[in-house]
């Protein structure tokens, strides 16, 4: 599995396509958290906007072995782990997207709620934006996974569902990424830090289930 | 689609599958490989390390045709640098040694397919799939992958392929299974045409040693004079019978060596005209 992610990493990093997700975010990040604002704020902010690009993320992962070239590798460890692989690759360029962010955030803000007199410890403030990041990188990898290969296989239908699925994702209450987002955004304005344990785990769950469900079908379903 | 397809895959065996087009062949191919699962019933037996050949493959992979085959052996299993010499060593017998550093997009179709065929070699899979691997090769690159195959079959493993060339592998095929509608029929195998160039060799064992079982080729046997035997096997099996021969316990002494033209080349003729000199072995 490690020289499998190992190629798998390589082949994202050499063919680019990573550009235009992590310009997109960066540009996000940066029109959106200003040095001096209240830190919960901007936490939730760059979390919320972690969710839709690692959606695409995953995706560029799963699609970009040329068919021939995704028979050879299935053939030697089969089409689920190389389905594992692509997934795991997408979801850990998109962790390493948050946690740079969440470390930018946390440098330039103002520890402060929207009260300037609420003073907001780092540490905390800095756990809780990690735990709704990786919320948002979770559900988000979710989405990518199932709104492609194998369950959606024409490219329309696919970026549609991603988008409005991601879309979704972020701003129904009771999602995990909704609630995670929201305990920020509450926590900046009455100072206090929620650690949004409970929807990390259950976005971890969902993950592991979308995954399960299209790594099997990867093995069943041929183009 | 295939339907109440029963396929028993031996070690030691080179199996052909036959099929017009669009019967479903690479279906077939794709889930002895483990790519695809059948959708009803299964596959039983433990995973064996398997590699696959696609027809035409040409990968626009952001890597260079070493830098991918390094990959890859890394995924099959190896060491980095057991890899990256073993991709060397393959690229230089497929006739592609100048490539190595060529990527992948700018690379020929030609030797693009001799990058897929060196991935499924370096690996020695157990299990090698080959659907239509030898299209797109040049005439050395073929006769290399047919000797290829013989070694592998000779070293234990089970290979399977489609060729639309039906002389393909025509003296060592063990199996021939054809798909006919939706099912798969045994074909009889065509191994006694002896169509394609022979190897004779003349060996000579130690005193009172049997043959040794299961040799390359299951190659035809004489005895020849002062207790030697004479072995005829096709030219594909020649390398890996004489291997096979030299690293037996205990070793045999080869005598002699002559390619003979195939029977079918040459009917009933007695003492063929195209014998070439016999070198003496050493």
């Amino acid at each position: 599995m490690t020289a499998l992610l190992r190629y798998r990493a390589d082949l994202l990093v050499r063919s680019q396509r990573w550009l235009a997700p992590v310009l997109l975010y960066a540009a996000f990040v940066g029109i959106g958290v200003q040095a001096g604002q209240p830190v919960l704020d901007s936490l939730g902010y760059a979390a919320a906007g972690l969710l839709p690009v690692t959606a695409w993320l995953v995706q560029l992962c799963v699609d970009q072995e040329p068919p021939a070239a995704r028979t050879v590798t299935a053939a030697v460890v089969g089409s689920p782990r190389v389905h594992l692989a692509s997934l795991l690759t997408g979801l850990g360029c998109a962790g390493l997207l948050g946690v740079a962010a969440t470390l930018v955030v946390l440098l330039i803000s103002r520890p402060t709620g929207h009260d300037t007199t609420v003073r907001v410890a780092l540490l905390p403030a800095g756990i809780a934006g990690l735990l709704a990041a990786g919320c948002c990188a979770l559900l988000g990898a979710a989405v990518g996974a199932l709104c492609t290969r194998p369950l959606l296989l024409r490219r329309g239908w696919s970026v549609s569902a991603t988008v409005l699925a991601a879309l979704l994702a972020v701003v129904t209450s009771g999602s995990p990424a909704n609630t995670a987002v929201t305990g920020l955004v509450t926590g900046a304005r009455t100072g206090v830090v929620h650690l949004p344990v409970l929807p990390f785990v259950v976005a971890a769950a969902l993950a592991a289930a979308a995954a399960a469900l299209t790594c099997r079908l990867a093995s069943l379903r041929a183009e | 689609m295939l339907r109440g397809v029963d396929l028993d895959l031996p070690p030691r065996t080179l199996i052909r599958v036959e099929g017009a087009n669009g019967t479903g062949k690479s279906t077939l191919l794709r889930l002895l490989a483990g790519i695809d699962s059948p959708s009803e019933g299964r596959i039983t037996g433990r995973r064996p390390r398997t590699a696959y050949v696609p027809e035409r493959f040409s990968a626009a992979l952001p890597f260079t045709a070493a830098g991918y085959l390094v990959h890859l052996g890394r995924i099959h299993g190896l060491r980095s640098s057991e890899a990256t010499d073993r991709a060397r060593s393959w690229l230089a017998r497929l006739g592609a040694a100048g490539h190595a550093r060529t990527p992948l997009p700018e690379l020929s179709k030609g030797t693009s397919q001799k990058v897929a065929v060196a991935q499924a070699l370096l690996a020695e899979p157990e299990l090698l799939i080959l659907d239509e691997a030898w299209t797109g090769l040049d005439t050395a690159a073929r006769d290399e992958l047919e000797r290829a195959v013989a070694e592998r079959v000779a070293a234990g493993a089970t290979v399977v392929f489609v060729d639309h060339d039906p002389r393909r592998l025509a003296g060592s095929v063990d199996a021939v299974f054809r798909i006919e509608g939706t099912g798969l029929l045994a074909a009889p195998a065509t191994r006694a045409a002896g169509t394609g160039t022979r190897v004779r060799i003349e060996a000579a064992g130690p005193p009172g040693a049997a043959l040794p079982a299961g040799l390359p080729g299951t190659p035809e046997h004489t005895p020849a004079a002062d207790g030697g035997v004479r072995l005829t096997v096709a030219a594909t099996h020649s390398d890996a019978l004489l291997r096979a021969l030299l690293t037996a316990h205990p070793p045999w002494h080869i005598r002699r060596l002559a390619a003979v033209p195939g029977l079918a080349e040459s009917p009933g003729d007695d003492g063929p005209p195209h014998r070439t000199p016999t070198p003496e072995a050493p």
